[in-house]
């Protein structure tokens, strides 16, 4: 699909915007206002941008855990507000603040969001195994990061989509890092999209701070599984800003993490080269940028205001939903 | 009403909710030629895309049902052995079970997950388990044991049309066993227990095969003490009010599963009698099950699943 002036004006403001949400949460965090806990995913925006942007509202998506997925939902359409909201335990949330942090949006095709890393496997499976079973060209796009790779389920998921020909799109977010484990002690290989070549699927290597070359990859995967050709691995290489998870020690096991190799990606930031892209061809001019992020900042503070505002639940909303009727 | 036996009972079932419904498929390792009968010869009408073989994946089978179930279809995840659940314990009972009610009711997880439980084959302690307490024990599942023919089926009907996750246990010893079914369609109700046997001295209360062995107890001891015995059916939901109602009636109570004892299904129920029947009992609630160690292979099998003999003991040691 070829990107007009819109559309690329989308990607930037869903990175721009998702991290400005990712940011409150941070923040948030700090004052007390989110109650569990926050892995951000900033360092991997053009990824998640360039995955999800341009999906059908309809197709299935597992957004990654980092961010708890926030940039993934931004660009489906899901709601920051109710993102906020449920990270602020409060009624407005996406799960009326009774999950305390996860995702869920079905009329968007997020079905909901694990606590277990790696179970997404089974379940994007599961997702699009009823997209080739309804024959309504629905895909099922299945994020996940190095660490998740290393878990059993990759196997037995990757496996059947290939034999049954499911309409999957597969996606990495290899930011070297899994929690405290660096990659180099994870995986024996460079690249994990080499796995795919045992399940007979194309696996493909992308620069994930890039966010064109993103959108590209996965749309001929996307376009791939539609036209009933079965699953593809993109791998997207990628770097994670901060710790794994807000207030937890930033090491490599259990040494510091190289600053120096943190400020080496930042200088590769997908929002600051797409930036510079868009001026360099002159899609945008350096006011349009001020003019956006002052809007985007203003619509997330105002998230960040309804989602405070709604309150607190009744505990009454957890009466009727142990059991569907 | 027809002569039928238990695995065809399960099988007709199968087959009239493919029939019924399109949204209905199975799934599972070697189910088109079928393990143990349950889904035999369902491949032949339904086609291979509604009766799913799949490689040796416990977790992608349970997952892939899972998925599906709440994108709109309504499979039965055929685990095989009811101890291959634990090698999908992430699908079962932190997705199927808690995610309906995580994501505030905004999604749905109609799936069944069968599997044979339980003794009689000398199978050792990774074929013989019956895992009903942990299921039990899990907010979000509904679990099924049935015991005779009519039940098998008429639950399992109710299990698929459920909109919510059901564990649906089957005791393979039971598999051969006779009994009648209406020639036309039925379901059954959960949370509805049967008297399987009505009596005046003695609640039994047993799932499965235990209400075979209760049954057994019973005539073996009807010229002494006359047992009652409860088939609660769906241990979740589970019916403690005609519980409640038989031992105000009797006065007395024998909980039997075929379940490890500790912190077992006879524990919730023996409980359940004591806070809503306290004032009607004249002794202590009797429990009966396997003993606190792995069910042994060979001979030894025996020793540790509970047989007639032992509820026929625990029924004199309460009533002298």
């Amino acid at each position: 699909m070829k990107l007009e002036k819109d559309d690329l004006i989308k990607l930037y403001k869903n990175m721009v915007l998702g991290r400005k949400i990712d940011q409150i949460t941070i923040e948030g965090l700090a004052t007390g206002k989110v109650l569990s806990f926050f892995h951000s995913g900033q360092g991997s925006e053009g990824l998640a941008a360039g995955v999800a942007s341009f999906l059908r509202q309809d197709d299935y998506l597992y957004g990654h855990h980092r961010g708890h997925g926030i940039v993934y939902l931004i660009s489906k359409g899901c709601s920051g507000m109710e993102f906020l909201a449920e990270h602020y335990g409060n009624a407005g949330g996406c799960c009326k603040g009774i999950s305390g942090f996860h995702s869920v949006d079905p009329e968007r095709g997020v079905l909901g969001s694990s606590g277990t890393i790696g179970s997404s496997f089974p379940l994007t499976l599961g997702w699009g195994l009823a997209a080739k079973k309804n024959g309504r060209q629905q895909v099922a796009v299945g994020c996940f990061g190095d660490g998740g790779s290393n878990r059993g389920t990759l196997h037995e998921a990757f496996n059947l989509s290939a034999i049954w020909k499911l309409p999957i799109v597969w996606v990495c977010d290899n930011n070297g890092v899994a929690q405290y484990t660096p990659i180099t002690d994870a995986y024996p290989k460079e690249d994990i999209a080499d796995l795919a070549a045992g399940y007979g699927m194309p696996g493909i290597v992308v620069d994930g701070m890039d966010v064109l070359a993103v959108h590209e990859v996965v749309q001929a995967a996307v376009a791939r599984a539609r036209a009933g050709e079965g699953p593809s691995l993109i791998e997207a290489k990628t770097f994670r800003y901060r710790t794994h998870s807000e207030g937890s020690p930033d090491v490599y096991h259990y040494e510091p993490r190289p600053p120096e190799l943190v400020e080496k990606w930042k200088e590769r930031d997908p929002i600051k080269s797409f930036e510079k892209k868009l001026l360099a061809q002159k899609i945008l001019t350096k006011k349009d940028i001020e003019k956006i992020d002052k809007e985007l900042q203003a619509e997330a503070d105002e998230m960040d205001r309804l989602a405070t505002e709604c309150g607190k639940p009744d505990p009454s909303v957890m009466d009727n939903v142990l059991y569907a009727e | 009403m027809k002569e039928t036996i238990f695995v065809m009972a399960i099988n007709e079932a199968l087959k009239e909710e493919l029939e019924r419904d399109e949204k209905v498929f199975i799934i599972g390792e070697d189910i088109q030629q079928g393990t143990f009968g349950t889904t035999s010869g369902l491949v032949q009408q339904f086609g291979k895309d509604r009766v799913m073989d799949t490689p040796l994946a416990e977790t992608a089978v349970a997952g892939a049902a899972v998925g599906s179930a709440m994108a709109g279809y309504r499979p039965v995840a055929d685990m095989m052995f009811s101890d291959f659940i634990w090698i999908a314990g992430d699908e079962i009972f932190l997705k199927a079970a808690k995610w309906h009610f995580l994501h505030a009711g905004r999604v749905n997880v109609p799936v069944v997950f069968m599997g044979a439980i339980g003794g009689g084959f000398k199978l050792g302690a990774e074929h013989s388990q019956c895992p009903e307490s942990v299921v039990m024990h899990t907010p979000g599942l509904k679990l099924v044991i049935p015991s005779t023919p009519y039940d098998a089926k008429g639950l399992l009907k109710t299990a698929i049309r459920d909109n919510n996750p059901v564990v649906y246990f089957y005791s393979k010893a039971l598999l051969g066993t006779a009994g009648r079914i209406p020639e036309e369609e039925y379901t059954i109700p959960f949370g509805v227990a049967d008297i399987k046997r009505e009596g005046t001295d003695v609640t039994v209360v047993a799932t499965g095969m235990m209400v075979h062995h209760a049954l057994a107890a019973a005539e073996q001891l009807k010229d002494k003490v006359s047992l009652e015995v409860i088939d609660p059916r769906t241990l979740e939901p589970f019916d403690i009010d005609t519980v409640v109602k038989s031992v105000e009636k009797t006065s007395r109570a024998v909980v039997v599963d075929e379940d490890t004892l500790r912190c077992g299904v006879t524990a919730e129920i023996a409980a359940q009698i004591m806070e809503n029947a306290f004032d009607f009992l004249d002794a202590p609630v009797q429990r009966l099950a396997a003993r606190n160690i792995p069910i042994p292979g060979g001979f030894m099998e025996e020793h540790v699943l509970p047989q007639p003999k032992d509820i026929i003991a625990a029924v004199e040691a309460i009533t002298g």
